[in-house]
């Protein structure tokens, strides 16, 4: 019973809430170009029109094509899962941790650069190789991280990071995690395509990486990537959120309304974080493709800080 | 209070690493003037606690001699002197970015090894704050080598200088007062004497990449 | 009275800075030197009778015991003897055409700037402000090195100003660290003075200390020339115009050697032993000789071959300190003395052949014993002297660290000793072969000394290095031998 309300609240709640955190940097962005820019919940509109189009499929393509948009939205749907909204609401127990949490998101990504691949465009293969490049140069700043703190809570299970950071505080003032915060908050916007690793809105062949991979695809598969793209933002977000700044341990009602307590206090942190992302979306500039690397050493030297501090300090 | 003086000082260690990914001259006596400003903050915090502990004023007033000299001070100096000495923008480095990075990696990492597995140490004293500052010292010199123009052996040096500021302060909350100010007359003097002379270099070698300084040998 | 010390260097150099006409600044120099050399005098007597000064200025200042007036009465005298050479070389200089008047008086406000910061360094009660003062002498004598203004010079002064920097700034740490060893042990009135952590030496956190110690040994090391920090060097003391190369040489080089002197003295109380600092000690000493015996062999450049001598002397004093018994760190502190009078000698007699040839090559110099009769004759006993040949002082001092060294019976140290002193020797001597065996000058070069005051300045040295080297006066040895106490312990 308990598992099943999980469930729900939890997909209700990503599914509903990923495509407006989508809304609110663009809308921040089109503010900072002194434009009005899309209303807020453009997207939502968007992937009802893209749900109802017909989807175009070329013909020299192969099975791939077709399975990588659902391969891709079932892994995002599935980390969603892994990734709890607010720790009052827990199932009984948890089958995967954070480990799995990568591993799927690294499943979604390799079949989308095989589907890429798959068309013969030359648009595509560019797509797919800088894509793996950048995330293979990603993934060791990732792995040190999410160990950090795996190692402080002593468990690699999500929740448990969530409930050990419950009680410390003021997280974000201690060395180890303020490293690892902004280490996770650099490979959240190569995760997810942002500048300064890439810029979701262009359509220059020189500076498309994400985009190149989905130019193939229209119609219901279409909008099953971008909802797959959407809810993968706001899980590494939510995991960003629940683990540095804990609110549960402030809500002293029980039952129903505190759990709906909780839930509102969760929308405002990720609303603040995508706040702060599209602040730094428009403070820098799209790094050169062979600069991609020295953003990443960035972001891993930041992790690799946290861990010797947690190493030092912590023992 | 203890563990954000912790986070600063880690925050300042990664801001050396910042400063070895900069590329061009400009951005890195900006990246300079931030580990700056995050040392007088982290001296204003430690002053404003001093100052109500104790009443005494001296941290404070270092706190204003940084803010004056090396967050506004040098920067400018620095900016003026690259403005009339470059006219090229060239590759400033030796080897590649994030092999850089990887080597001032390793050197935080010796450091700590170094330092904390010394038997009796006094780790009351000799803690996490001077170690991430003796880490931030070896990056400045190593800094220093593996930059090819003036202007970088002149930051380089500005953050050892920030670097041994820092131990000081994060571990006996200062030097006396005296050798502080006698430390900063010295640094002003050091940084104006080095842009005099890369002027004088600039003129006579037309250039001002340390390669070419090669005449003296044997 | 010992606040005169510093006040009248820095009120000479502030005077310089008003007054115009080069014999007002030539007399100004001479009147102050002689001051200077006057209540160094009396500072002597009174420590001869009591032991130690120690007064309280600006918290930190004046404290003198016999180690810094030992220090110190090499300095005003080299001083002295500099200020009068300088007269004549600057009158040549500007007949010459090198320089101007302007840059007269910008070299003498230096030079006295930088007489000024030398004995602020071992005057001063807090190791902090030696630090200070020790890194001011690299400032002050940045443009000095530099003063010529042309290529080899300007990289010179560069290399100069920032590998001491570094040197300094890492001694910055160590005695950062020192200070860190000390907390919670010595009250904050009186934090970082040398009298009252060496008091309560062996309360200091040990680890601590020792790696304080690395740092100041590096730091300080770089500034006097131990190899493989000495790169600076060779380059710095023969592109300075000579007299100043006199005083870098003579007087800097020791003051770095006080600033490790006086860390090693706390070090060894508080571990009890001289392993851990006669170690490394001895290694970088070592070093330092056989690079200077190593470079010395293919020197083409008479003032470079200089330089590199006062590397290889430098290393033989630090050896001699890291041995640490009673004999051979009075050994290390005669040789101190002794290696200054003879490198000045050398250095200003090296700047009349520099006037009247024109080159700094050794291939190019002939016929010295005709052209500059007196300077030619200076210049070769000071070679021998410089290489250890009785009955000169430098000799002297040599032989009380060999003796030293086979008394506690370290065989293997004490031959490796000797055969690279033979090294330098042979060196030394190829060198003189070919200044003074060759062909005679050519026609234009002018026979005759030009600086008349500033041979009998020298000459005064050459007779203070040859009495010296066969007998001691009993308080100038009482003195030493306070002094080896002090650093010893007792």
């Amino acid at each position: 019973m308990k598992n099943a309300l999980y469930v729900l609240v939890q997909l209700f709640v990503i599914l509903l809430l990923a495509p407006l955190v989508n809304g609110i940097i663009k809308k921040i962005k089109a503010f900072s170009q002194k434009r009005r820019g899309a209303p807020v919940l453009q997207m939502y509109f968007d992937l009802w029109k893209l749900f109802r189009k017909q989807a175009v499929v070329s013909e020299t393509s192969s099975w791939i094509f077709k399975a990588a948009p659902y391969i891709v939205f079932s892994t995002a749907i599935i980390a969603a899962l892994l990734v709890p909204v607010s720790t009052l609401l827990t199932p009984n127990a948890f089958f995967g941790d954070v480990i799995l949490l990568v591993s799927l998101f690294a499943l979604g990504r390799f079949f989308m650069t095989l589907a890429a691949l798959d068309t013969g465009g030359t648009f595509g293969g560019m797509g797919s190789s800088r894509e793996v490049m950048i995330s293979s140069l990603i993934e060791p700043s990732l792995l040190v991280s999410v160990f950090t703190i795996g190692l402080i809570s002593k468990s690699t299970t999500i929740l448990a990071m969530m409930n050990t950071t419950k009680n410390i505080t003021f997280p974000l003032a201690q060395p180890a995690f303020i490293m690892v915060f902004l280490a996770l908050f650099t490979i959240i916007i190569a995760e997810t395509s942002r500048i300064p690793v890439d810029d979701p809105e262009t359509h220059l062949e020189l500076t498309m990486v994400h985009e190149a991979m989905i130019l193939e695809y229209s119609g219901r598969h279409l909008a099953l990537i971008e909802l797959g793209a959407v809810v993968k933002q706001l899980v590494f977000i939510t995991l960003l959120v629940n683990i540095f700044i804990p609110h549960d341990q402030l809500i002293a009602l029980a039952g129903v309304s505190g759990l709906l307590l909780s839930l509102l206090i969760y929308v405002v942190k990720v609303i603040l974080i995508a706040v702060l992302m599209a602040i730094a979306e428009i403070s820098t500039v799209k790094l050169r493709l062979f600069s991609v690397p020295n953003l990443a050493a960035l972001s891993f030297i930041l992790a690799f800080l946290g861990f010797l501090q947690y190493f030092v300090l912590w023992r | 209070m203890d563990n954000f003086l912790d986070a600063l000082s880690v925050l300042i260690l990664f801001s050396s690493f910042v400063l070895v990914a900069n590329k061009r001259a400009k951005s890195y006596i900006k990246t300079f003037r931030m580990q700056s400003a995050l040392i007088a903050l982290a001296t204003g915090i430690m002053g404003i606690e001093s100052f109500f502990a104790d009443g005494h004023i001296d941290i404070l007033i270092v706190c204003v001699l940084i803010i004056a000299l090396k967050v506004i001070y040098i920067p400018n100096l620095l900016n003026k002197t690259l403005a009339n000495v470059e006219y090229k923008v060239e590759k400033d480095f030796f080897y590649n970015i994030p092999l850089l990075i990887f080597i001032c990696c390793s050197i935080t990492a010796f450091c700590y090894t170094c330092i904390l597995t010394i038997h009796g140490i006094n780790t009351d004293v000799l803690n996490m704050q001077v170690v991430n500052s003796i880490a931030l010292i070896l990056i400045g010199l190593f800094f220093m080598i593996s930059r090819k123009k003036i202007i970088g052996q002149m930051v380089g040096f500005l953050v050892i200088e920030n670097g041994l500021f820092v131990a000081a302060i994060f571990s006996t909350h200062g030097m006396p007062f005296i050798v502080d100010l006698g430390i900063f007359i010295d640094l002003i003097t050091a940084i104006m004497i080095m842009g005099i002379m890369a002027f004088k270099i600039n003129e006579k070698f037309d250039s001002i990449d340390i390669n070419k300084l090669k005449n003296l040998r044997g | 009275m010992e606040f005169l010390l510093p006040a009248i260097p820095a009120m000479t150099a502030l005077l310089f800075i008003l007054l115009r006409g080069k014999r007002l600044l030539h007399t100004i120099s001479i009147i102050s030197s002689i001051l200077l050399a006057v209540v160094g005098c009396f500072i002597t007597k009174d420590i001869i009778s009591l032991g130690i000064i120690e007064s309280s200025v600006l918290g930190g200042l004046f404290y003198i015991d016999s180690l810094s007036i030992i220090t110190l009465d090499v300095v005003i005298v080299i001083a002295l003897i500099t200020s009068i050479y300088t007269i004549g070389y600057l009158e040549e200089e500007l007949k010459h055409g090198k320089i101007t008047l302007e840059r007269l008086k910008v070299y003498y406000i230096l030079m006295y700037t930088f007489i000024f910061t030398i004995v602020l360094a071992l005057t001063a009660k807090n190791m902090g402000i030696m630090w200070i003062a020790i890194e001011a002498t690299t400032l002050a004598s940045a443009f000095l090195v530099g003063f010529y203004n042309d290529k080899h010079s300007i990289e010179a002064a560069w290399k100069y100003v920032i590998i001491c920097s570094i040197g300094i700034a890492i001694a910055l740490l160590g005695i950062i660290l020192m200070h860190l060893s000390s907390a919670g042990v010595i009250e904050s009135s009186h934090l970082l003075e040398w009298k009252t952590l060496y008091n309560n030496a062996q309360a200091l956190n040990s680890p601590t200390l020792r790696l304080a110690f690395i740092f100041i040994l590096i730091g300080f090391g770089t500034k006097a020339g131990l190899a493989p920090l000495h790169t600076w060097l060779p380059d710095a003391h023969s592109q300075a115009p000579s007299p100043i190369s006199a005083l870098l040489s003579g007087v800097l080089l020791n003051t770095a050697i006080y600033g490790i002197i006086r860390a090693v003295a706390i070090v060894n109380k508080n571990l009890g032993s001289n392993t851990f600092t006669g170690g490394l000690l001895i290694g970088f000493g070592l070093l330092s000789i056989l690079t200077a015996a190593l470079f010395i062999l293919t020197q083409k450049d008479y003032k470079r071959m200089l330089a590199y001598s006062s590397i290889e002397h430098m290393g033989i004093i630090t050896l001699a300190i890291g041995f640490f018994t009673p004999l051979s760190v009075f050994g290390g502190l005669l040789h101190m003395i002794n290696h200054s009078f003879t490198k000045s000698m050398l250095f200003l007699s090296s700047g009349n052949i520099l006037q009247k040839y024109n080159t700094k090559e050794i291939s190019k110099i002939k016929g010295l014993l005709k052209v500059l009769p007196v300077t030619g004759v200076v210049f070769l006993l000071g070679l021998f002297a410089i290489a250890g040949t009785p009955p000169f002082s430098v000799f002297a001092s040599e032989y009380s660290i060999i003796a030293s060294i086979f008394e506690k019976s370290s065989f293997i140290l004490g031959a490796v000793f000797i055969l690279l002193l033979a090294i330098v020797f042979a060196g030394i001597a190829l060198t003189m072969f070919r200044i003074f065996y060759g062909s005679n000058a050519s026609k234009d070069v002018t026979p005759g000394e030009t600086n008349k005051a500033g041979v009998a300045a020298i000459l005064v040295l050459l007779v203070i290095i040859m009495v010296s080297g066969l007998y001691l006066p009993t308080q100038i040895k009482d003195l030493i031998e306070n002094a080896q106490k002090i650093i010893i312990g007792g």
